[in-house]
C-alpha cells in the first residue's frame, strides 16, 4: 500500500510547506508569548541572584527596596555586621532614573555599590567586558542592555562617570538595565538635585532667620553643609557565614536592630508575588487567549485543507478505500503539518528572541509542552476533518 | 524524461525537510539552557603592580585669615575688595569709633588735670620739706619749739604722701588712656600677613558682630587640596609620596603632587581618611578656591607575583576565587589577593600559579558543571 | 450464465408516508458477460437511482440483485462488506475521470489492487498490462494534469478494469467528448468487455453512440423495459 498522505504532500509540496510556515509562525509567536512570561520572572530572579545577597535588610515594615521605598542610616551596617552569622554586610542603594551619554538617554537603574572588593553583596558577580571598579568615585559598570561602550562618558545628575566595564543580564525587575557607581556618587545622585536647586536651597535656607543668626558667625554654613549630605542607603546586603541558617540570623537582626530582614524566598515572593504579579497575569490571559486562537487555526487550516479533498475522498470511498485509510491520511498529513509548524515556530522564536526589548527567555520545559499541545491539536482538529470526511457519501461521486 | 519533475519535487520536498530538521538541531544546541557558555580565558602571568590611591579633594589656601573686630560695630569704611593684593601690615578697613575719639580727649584732659595735680603736690612738698629743714635748724639753736618742728615735719610727710597719691593718680589717668588708644587701634582692621583678598562678607555701613568675617585674605602661594580617600582602599598613605592631580577644570593637563600630610583624625561619618595635598610645580594661572580635582597617590610598585584582572574574581560559596581550566575542565580554585592598582590588576598571593588558564568574561555566571566555549569576545560586546 | 450482473423486481422509495418518492418501481436487468448494454432514460426517470443501487452506493427497498453466482440484494444485503464488494466487484466509469490528482497514472491504476491488500510491485504490474491494453502505457509515469482529457479517460477505464470486476458501470462517460472520441471510448468498452468476460452497463443519452448498443434498457418512471439496438459496427482506427 501507497502513502496516501506522503503523495498528497508531495504533490502540492510548496503549498504544504508554506501553510506549514504560517502555522508555524503562529505557533512562534505563542512560544515567544511564553517566553515573555518566562523572561519576566526571570528578571525577578536574576535581579536577586545578581545582588550577591542572602539577607535583604530595609526599612521597617516596607517592603523594600525592589517593590517599595526603604530609607536606612548608612551606618546600619556596622551593627549588622556584628550580629553573630553575618560574613559581609554591604550597603546599596538603587533609583531608576535617566543616565545621558553624548548620543543617548537610557532608562536605567543606578545601584549604588559598596567599596570593596569583588565578592561585595551588591557588586556585579560577572563582567563580559572591562574591569570593576577601582575608584572611590566616577567609575561605573553598566549592563549592555544600556547600549554604553567602554570608555563611554555617561552623565548621572551632575556628574560624569567612565564606563569601565560591562555585564550581561543585569537589569532591574522591570527589565531596566542596571548601571553600578560607587555608593557615595549614588546617595548624592539620589539627593542632590541639579544645580539650580541646590541654589534655590542654599538661598531659601539663608533667609531663615532661624539659620541665619548674625551672632552666630558659621551656623548658616553648618546648616547648609548638612543639608547637603545624604545619610541614607536603600538596604544593606547581607551574606551568612557557613552554618548558619538565614531564618535565624534574619529574626536576629529584626529584633535587635528594629530593621525589617527579607530572605531570599521571602524576596522572591515579593518580586514574583506582588511587584510582578500584575503584568505576568496581563501576560498570562493573552498567552492563553494566544493559544486558543491558534488552536482555532490549526484546526481550521486541517479542515479546510481535509474539505478542498473532498471530491477525491468522495470517489477513494466509491472506489472501495476503507474509512480506516481516508482516516489516517487526513491524520498523517495533519500530524505532518504539526511538526513542520513546530519546528518552523521554534527556529524562529529562537532567532527573533534576542531582539525583544527585555528578556525572552525560551524553556526547554514550555517548548516540549508547546509539542505536545501542537500534536494533540492537530490530533483533535483532524477528527473534526475526518468526521467531515467520513460523512461523505460515496454516492455523491456518482453526480445527478 | 518523464520521471525527472517528479524526483525533482521529491527531492526538493525533502530537501526543505532536512533543512528545517537541521535548523531546528540547530537551533536546540547553540541557544537556550543546552548551549555553551561562551567565555574569554587568559593565561596569568607574574609581575608587579604598581598601587595607587584615588580620592577627590578641593583647592585650599594653607593659611586662610579671618579679619575683623573683636567688639560689636559698625564698619566704617573697608578700603579693599575681593581679588586685590595685600602686604602685612596694610590697613584693610576700619570699625566706627563712635565716642570712643571723645573719651580718649576727655581722658587725655584727665591726664593733663592730675599732671597739674602731680605738680602742685610737688610744690607742697618742696615748701614743706624747706619749712621742715628751716624749722630743724631753729630748734637747733633753740629759737623754736619742738612742736612747731613736730608739725612742720608731719606736714612735710603729708606732702610726700600726697605727691605719691597724685603720681598714682596720674599714671592711672595714663594707663586708662592707653587702654582706649588701644581699643580705637583694634577698630582698625589689617592685615595680618600678605595676600589675595578672597572675600568680602560685609560693605560698610553694615553692623557686625565680635568675632565676624569681614574680609579674608588667603596666601595665594600655598595653595594645596585637602584631599579625602575612602578609608577601605587607602591603604599605604602617608606623607611624602608623590601624586598626580586633575583638576576638574584643566581634565586634560595633568599635575605633580606631593602628599604634604596624613591627617590624624578621619571622617568616621563618612569613612574617609583625609589628607593634605601639595602642588609641586607652578600654577598659572591660579584654580579657584574650592574646585574639585581627582588626586592620584602612587604608591610603591610591589614586587613580582601573579597578577590577574578584578574582572576574573568570583564568589562561589563565601569564598574569593577564580574558574581555572584544568584539562579542559572548569573549576573553581579560592585564592587570597594582594595589592591591586587601579586598572584593575589584581596580585594573587596563594591559589594560583603562573601558567594557569583562567576565566576572565563570561556571557553566563558559571557553575561546576556549565559546559563552556573559548571565545575570543563575548557576543554582544563592541570591538 | 456464470457472471454477469441480473436485477429481478428492485424498487426504491425516498421518505415516507405521504412524503415518499418512488423513484424504481420495478426494474428488471440483465447483462450477461462481455457484453455492453446501454441504459436510457430521461432525466427523473430513476436513471441515477438505479446507477447508485448497482452500484452498492444505497440499499435498495426491495428486489433481487445478483452478481455472479452471489446474491449480494435480496429485499436486505446479503453481503457484509459494501465496501469490499465495490472495491472488488464493481467498477466504475465516471463522466468526468475523476483521478486521484496526487498519484501518478500507474498508482491511479494500482490503488485498488492494492487496497485489496495486493503486494505494491504486482499491482502495479497489473496496472501496467491494463494501461499497455488501453494504448496509454507510454503516459505510465505522467500525473493526471499532465495527459489530455481522453486519455484520462481511459486510465478511468484502467481503473474500472483492474480488479477484473464482473460488472462496470459507466454513467455518461461520453458526454464531454466530441463523436470521435466518443465512439473510441464504446469501442473501448467493447474489446475490453469481451476481452476481460466483463458486462458493462453504459448510462447515456448520447446520440452518438446509442446507435453502437446491441441491447438497450429505456427506464421511465422507475420501470425498464427492454428494446433490440442497432449494433452498429464501430471503426476501428484509434483516435486518442
Amino acid at each position: 500500500m501507497i502513502s496516501l498522505a506522503g503523495r498528497d504532500i508531495q504533490h502540492e509540496w510548496g503549498k504544504y510547506v508554506f501553510t506549514g510556515i504560517g502555522l508555524g509562525l503562529l505557533i512562534g509567536v505563542t512560544l515567544t508569548m511564553a517566553g515573555v512570561y518566562r523572561g519576566m520572572v526571570d528578571d525577578g530572579k536574576a535581579l536577586l541572584d545578581n545582588s550577591g545577597a542572602e539577607l535583604w535588610v530595609v526599612q521597617k515594615e516596607t517592603l523594600g527596596p525592589y517593590a517599595e521605598p526603604s530609607s536606612l542610616n548608612d551606618d546600619a551596617y556596622r551593627s549588622i555586621l556584628a550580629v553573630q552569622g553575618v560574613a559581609q554586610a554591604a550597603n546599596i542603594t538603587y533609583l531608576t532614573m535617566q543616565v545621558r551619554s553624548d548620543e543617548r538617554d537610557v532608562r536605567a537603574m543606578v545601584v549604588g555599590i559598596a567599596s570593596g572588593e569583588a565578592g561585595t553583596p551588591g557588586w556585579p558577580p560577572y563582567l563580559v567586558a572591562g574591569r570593576q571598579i577601582t575608584r572611590s568615585h566616577y567609575e561605573a559598570v553598566a549592563d549592555i542592555a544600556a547600549g554604553f561602550a567602554l570608555g563611554d562618558r555617561i552623565r548621572i545628575r551632575r556628574n560624569h562617570y567612565t564606563v569601565v566595564g560591562l555585564t550581561r543580564r543585569m537589569v532591574s525587575s522591570g527589565g531596566d538595565p542596571m548601571v553600578f557607581i560607587p555608593l557615595k556618587d549614588a546617595q548624592e545622585a539620589q539627593f542632590l538635585r541639579d544645580n539650580d536647586a541646590v541654589v534655590q536651597s542654599r538661598r531659601r535656607t539663608s533667609e531663615n532667620p532661624a539659620f541665619n543668626r548674625a551672632g552666630v558667625p558659621g551656623l548658616l554654613d553648618a546648616v547648609i553643609t548638612s543639608q547637603s549630605r545624604n545619610p541614607f542607603v536603600n538596604a544593606v546586603l547581607v551574606r551568612l557565614r557557613p552554618g548558619y541558617a538565614s531564618d535565624d540570623v534574619a529574626s536576629s537582626i529584626e529584633r535587635w536592630q528594629r530593621l525589617t530582614v527579607y530572605t531570599r524566598p521571602e524576596m522572591e515572593g515579593i518580586l514574583v508575588g506582588k511587584l510582578i504579579a500584575t503584568s505576568a497575569r496581563q501576560i498570562g490571559m493573552f498567552l492563553v487567549i494566544l493559544a486558543i486562537v491558534s488552536a482555532a487555526i490549526v484546526a481550521f487550516i486541517i479542515y479546510t485543507m481535509t474539505l478542498g479533498k473532498i471530491r477525491e475522498i468522495a470517489v477513494l470511498k466509491l472506489i472501495g478505500t476503507r474509512n480506516r485509510t481516508i482516516a489516517s491520511m487526513i491524520m498523517q498529513q495533519a500530524l505532518g503539518l504539526g511538526l513542520i509548524g513546530f519546528a518552523v515556530g521554534k527556529i524562529a522564536a529562537s532567532f527573533w528572541a534576542p531582539f525583544f526589548p527585555k528578556y525572552v527567555l525560551l524553556i526547554p520545559g514550555d517548548t516540549i509542552a508547546g509539542f505536545f499541545a501542537v500534536v494533540v491539536i492537530c490530533m483533535l482538529a483532524s477528527l473534526i476533518a475526518i468526521r467531515a470526511a467520513l460523512r461523505v457519501d460515496p454516492a455523491d461521486a456518482i453526480g445527478g | 524524461m518523464k520521471g525527472l519533475p517528479f524526483k525533482g519535487r521529491t527531492m526538493a520536498l525533502v530537501a526543505v525537510l532536512l533543512a528545517l530538521l537541521g535548523l531546528f538541531a540547530f537551533v536546540a544546541l547553540r541557544s537556550g539552557p543546552l548551549a555553551p557558555v561562551a567565555v574569554t580565558v587568559t593565561t596569568v602571568t607574574s609581575r608587579s603592580v604598581a598601587p595607587a590611591v584615588f580620592g577627590i579633594g578641593t583647592v585650599e589656601s594653607r593659611y586662610r585669615y579671618r579679619v575683623g573686630p573683636t567688639a560689636i560695630g559698625r564698619v566704617t569704611r573697608l578700603l579693599v575688595d575681593v581679588g586685590d593684593r595685600v602686604v602685612a601690615g596694610q590697613l584693610l578697613g576700619e570699625m566706627d569709633p563712635v565716642d570712643l575719639d571723645e573719651r580718649i580727649r576727655a581722658l587725655d584732659a584727665a591726664y593733663q588735670r592730675t599732671d597739674a595735680a602731680v605738680r602742685e603736690a610737688e610744690l607742697r612738698r618742696s615748701f614743706a620739706q624747706t619749712q621742715a629743714e628751716r624749722y630743724e635748724q631753729l630748734l637747733a639753736v633753740r629759737s623754736t619749739s619742738e612742736e612747731i618742728v613736730a608739725t612742720r615735719q608731719q606736714e612735710r610727710q603729708v606732702a610726700d604722701v600726697a605727691l605719691l597719691a597724685t603720681r598714682a593718680e596720674r599714671a592711672r589717668a595714663g594707663d586708662e588712656r592707653a587702654a582706649l588708644l588701644a581699643q580705637r587701634r583694634n577698630l582698625r582692621l589689617v592685615a595680618p600677613a600678605a595676600g589675595l583678598v578672597s572675600a568680602r562678607d560685609v560693605d560698610p555701613g553694615t553692623t557686625v558682630a565680635a568675632g565676624q568675617t569681614v574680609v579674608e585674605i588667603v596666601d595665594p602661594t600655598s595653595l594645596w587640596l585637602s584631599v579625602r580617600f575612602d578609608q577601605s582602599s587607602a591603604r599605604g598613605l602617608q606623607s611624602g609620596l608623590s601624586t598626580r592631580i586633575l583638576l576638574r577644570s584643566r581634565r586634560g593637563e595633568p599635575l605633580p603632587g606631593r602628599v604634604a600630610r596624613v591627617e590624624p583624625r578621619a571622617d568616621a561619618v563618612t569613612e574617609e581618611t583625609m589628607a593634605k595635598v601639595a602642588f609641586t610645580s607652578a600654577l598659572d594661572p591660579l584654580p579657584p578656591l574650592g574646585e574639585l580635582a581627582e588626586v592620584t597617590v602612587s604608591l610603591p610598585a610591589t614586587a613580582n607575583a601573579p597578577v590577574i584582572p578584578n574582572a576574573a574574581v568570583q564568589r562561589v560559596d563565601g569564598q574569593s576565587g577564580l574558574w581555572t581550566i584544568v584539562r579542559g575542565d572548569l573549576r573553581f580554585t579560592p585564592v587570597t589577593l594582594g595589592a591591586s592598582d587601579l586598572d584593575g590588576n589584581v596580585q594573587v598571593r596563594s591559589g594560583i600559579s603562573v601558567g594557569d588558564r583562567i576565566v576572565v568574561y563570561s556571557a553566563k555566571a558559571l557553575s561546576a558543571r556549565s559546559r563552556i566555549t573559548v571565545v575570543d569576545r563575548i557576543p554582544g560586546v563592541a570591538p | 450464465m456464470t457472471t454477469g450482473i441480473r436485477i429481478e423486481g428492485l424498487t426504491k422509495r425516498y421518505g415516507e408516508g405521504e412524503t415518499a418518492v418512488d423513484a424504481l418501481t420495478g426494474v428488471d436487468m440483465s447483462v450477461a458477460p462481455g457484453e455492453v448494454v446501454g441504459l436510457i432514460g430521461p432525466s427523473g426517470s430513476g436513471k441515477s437511482t438505479l446507477l447508485k443501487c448497482l452500484g452498492a452506493v444505497i440499499e435498495p427497498t426491495s428486489g433481487r440483485m445478483i452478481l455472479g453466482d452471489d446474491v449480494i440484494y435480496d429485499n436486505g444485503w446479503k453481503i457484509d462488506d459494501l465496501r469490499a464488494l465495490r472495491r472488488d466487484k464493481i467498477g466504475y466509469v465516471f463522466q468526468a475521470p475523476y483521478l486521484i490528482p496526487f498519484l501518478d497514472v500507474t498508482d491511479n491504476v494500482a490503488l485498488l489492487p492494492m487496497l485489496a491488500g495486493v503486494a505494491n510491485g504486482i499491482a502495479r504490474e497489473r496496472a501496467v498490462e491494463l494501461l499497455g491494453a488501453l494504448d496509454i502505457a507510454h503516459r505510465a509515469k505522467a500525473m493526471p494534469s499532465q495527459i489530455s482529457g481522453g486519455e484520462q479517460q481511459r486510465v478511468s477505464i484502467a481503473r474500472a478494469l483492474v480488479n477484473r470486476p464482473p460488472v462496470i458501470l459507466a454513467d455518461e462517460p461520453t458526454a464531454p467528448l466530441d463523436s470521435v472520441r466518443a465512439l473510441t471510448v464504446i469501442r473501448i468498452l467493447h474489446e475490453m468487455a469481451l476481452r476481460y468476460e466483463t458486462a458493462i452497463i453504459v448510462v447515456t443519452h448520447d446520440e452518438k453512440i446509442i446507435p453502437t448498443f446491441k441491447r438497450i434498457y429505456h427506464i421511465r418512471d422507475g420501470k425498464t423495459h427492454e428494446e433490440v439496438g442497432e449494433g452498429r459496427a464501430l471503426p476501428g482506427a484509434d483516435h486518442a
